[in-house]
């Protein structure tokens, strides 16, 4: 171990009173930071799982619809047409009906997806049962999260009469916030005559078109083909659902002051504590440091100060996350963890930088006698 | 002795320096022409045109390895600008400064503090320990400085402490030391990395007598039987019996040279 890092350790440990100051402040943040990560994860999640936990990376809207797949209105021989399109490998018919329904143990919210099992849009996250079996009428896999409640395999989920033996369990899979069953498109349409007796003289409107396509596949030239559609990777669908971009930009903005935050509060702590040692570090220099071992002593001093107040601030958040009611969506991703640790570990980098200058600014003559 | 019953060492250093009846350095310097520290027409002048302050003029001195040294003079007199040209902490104005074969004024700061770390043994007016690193921590840091071997810097260590009479306080911190403990571990800091020259800054300011003469008699013991070159920076008449030779400034000027002992009567 070099002097730097003996004398940034040796005052870490024997200065605890101090340090504990600071890796709280860095604790509490890196807290705040995380549940804000997780609600935002939460909510980017549960709006966007149905149309990123599938086999589909592209779907196609009518033009109207804006990317939203309840707005869009096509119609099932367009599933043909954007089939034939170029850089489309498959397609197939979507369905969606945001209603309330039956389960179990009473109403549900929830929402209808009708397609054709094992073509684009197909769910990837099944964990129990079975899918459906293509054009199988009457059968659904539910999301995992009505399992809340008492929907399992086995039961059947009515909508406005129409009712569906759940078969299979998925997760990830929740629609706009709502938990959701995944049926064949006959099934669907059935459950959407019953609630929206309006669109009862459709019987061949669908909402979407799932597709497969090829990864350099031009998504402008396939909507060009089909007159008045438009068509989005399945990332863009899951952002332009209401809200979800929203929601994620805001919070984000919050996340990302708050770490800024960070780098003040320990710009500000080494700034007082470099003030307080200008006699130590004068002698220190005056016994031939280099001004940059000690630069090198604060710079590792905050980046440890960072390290336990990201340790801390997790542990603390992920046992604060078991107290956060299950109806909340909230989600601890390794992927976000890993970008705020990153994050307030430069944080803390920078606003130790800011101590530098100080440090260098200090002259070791001052060290012998007083002034002159 | 005369001196400890004197109510006032500053004023009796005044009037010592101006009443001296020692050879003035500068002839004392020309007799010493192989000495280990030469300063040559040192002069210091902060600020300029009509604000300049001469802190010091043309400083001619000489000290030989293995003397012991006092630098004697009323607070202001200029010791501390000599003695921080002499260690490489301060650039003279005017005038040279070679210990050994290096001109301290040539070096680039880069090389002075280098030349401090290896060269140059401080003992400050407070010790000024590092406070989170215990005695003996205290003496390892500056053999980090100049990369001394684990094993060297901890056998050199355990025996500088024992010397001084620490072994029992190795593992103490500073705040578990008296002043007077402190002041011996920063003389065995001093002396950790076998420095050709120990400055040391008025090292009984914080002590009362009987500690102070404890700590210059220990200070002087291991100079000499280390055979470097010590000055001490004083205004404590009392503590310059312990020296070789006295070097007296007043008002940035170097006067006169003395036998400690001629300061005495």
């Amino acid at each position: 171990m070099g002097t730097a890092g003996m004398l940034a350790t040796a005052e870490i440990r024997r200065g605890r009173g101090r340090f504990t100051a600071v890796v709280s402040a860095l604790s509490l943040i890196v807290f705040l930071v995380l549940i804000l990560g997780s609600l935002a994860d939460g909510l980017f999640f549960g709006a966007t799982g149905a149309v990123r936990s599938t086999t589909a990376n592209a779907y196609g809207f009518s033009n109207d619809a804006e990317g939203s797949l309840i707005r869009s209105r096509l119609d099932i021989s367009d599933v043909e047409r954007f089939a034939a399109a170029p850089g489309v490998e498959a397609a197939g018919p979507v369905g969606v009906l945001l209603t309330g329904g039956v389960g179990p143990e009473g109403e549900l919210d929830l929402a209808v997806f009708g397609i054709d099992v094992g073509g684009p849009g197909t769910p990837t996250t099944l964990v129990d049962g079975r899918l459906p079996d293509p054009g199988e009428i009457g059968v659904a896999a539910a999301d995992s999260q009505l399992q809340r409640f008492g929907v399992e395999i086995g039961t059947t989920v009515a909508v406005g009469g129409e009712s569906a033996e759940i078969v299979g369990i998925v997760t990830d899979s929740s629609y706009q916030l709502q938990p959701t069953i995944w049926t064949s498109v006959d099934t669907w349409r059935a459950m959407r005559d019953a609630v929206r007796p309006e669109l009862r003289g459709q019987p061949t409107s669908i909402n979407s078109v799932a597709m497969i396509v090829a990864g350099d596949a031009d998504l402008t030239a396939i909507a060009a083909s089909i007159p008045d559609t438009t068509v989005l990777t399945a990332e863009a669908t899951g952002l332009a659902i209401p809200g979800v971009e929203q929601q994620a930009s805001t919070l984000n903005s919050i996340i990302y002051t708050t770490l800024a935050v960070a780098a003040l509060v320990v710009a500000l702590f080494f700034a007082l504590l470099v003030l307080e040692k200008r006699e130590l570090f004068a002698a220190l220099k005056a016994l031939g440091t280099p001004t940059s071992r000690l630069g090198v002593a604060v710079i590792v001093q905050a980046l440890v100060s960072s390290a336990l107040g990201v340790v801390i601030g997790t542990l603390v958040a992920r046992g604060f996350g078991l107290l956060i009611p299950a109806d909340v969506p909230t989600l601890f991703r390794t992927d976000t963890l890993i970008t705020i640790a990153v994050f307030t570990l430069v944080a803390g980098f920078v606003g130790a930088v800011f101590s530098l200058r100080r440090i260098a600014r200090i002259d070791p003559a001052t060290a012998i006698g007083g002034a002159l | 002795m005369t001196a400890s019953e004197t109510p006032d060492p500053v004023a009796q250093a005044t009037d010592s320096a101006a009443e001296g009846t020692g050879p003035a350095p500068a002839v004392d310097a020309a007799a010493h022409p192989d000495a280990l520290l030469q300063v040559r027409d040192v002069t210091k002048v902060y600020g300029s045109g009509h604000t300049a302050v001469t802190a010091l003029a043309e400083a001619t001195l000489a000290v030989e390895k293995g003397e012991f040294v006092a630098l004697l003079g009323p607070s202001g007199s200029g010791k501390t600008t000599l003695i921080s040209i002499i260690g490489g902490l301060l650039a003279p104005t005017s005038g040279s400064v070679t210990i050994g074969d290096t001109d301290v004024a040539s070096l680039s700061r880069k090389q002075l503090t280098r030349f401090r770390a290896e060269r140059v043994g401080f003992v400050f007016q407070s010790a000024n320990l590092v406070p989170f690193l215990t005695a003996r921590e205290n003496l390892l840091y500056v053999a980090g400085l100049v990369g001394m071997t684990k094993s060297d810097s901890r056998a050199r260590a355990d025996q500088l402490l024992d010397e001084l009479g620490l072994t029992d306080r190795a593992r103490n911190l500073p705040e578990q030391l008296s002043g007077g403990e402190r002041q011996r571990v920063a003389i065995g800091r001093a002396l950790m990395n076998d420095p050709d020259l120990v400055l040391v800054d008025e090292p009984t300011a914080a002590l009362d007598t009987a500690l102070g003469r404890q700590v210059v008699q220990l200070l002087r013991r291991e100079i000499k039987d280390r055979g470097k070159t010590g000055i001490m920076v004083t205004h404590d008449l009392r503590m310059v019996e312990y020296t070789d030779r006295v070097f007296e400034i007043l008002d940035g000027h170097l006067t006169h040279v003395e036998s400690p002992s001629a300061l005495g009567h």
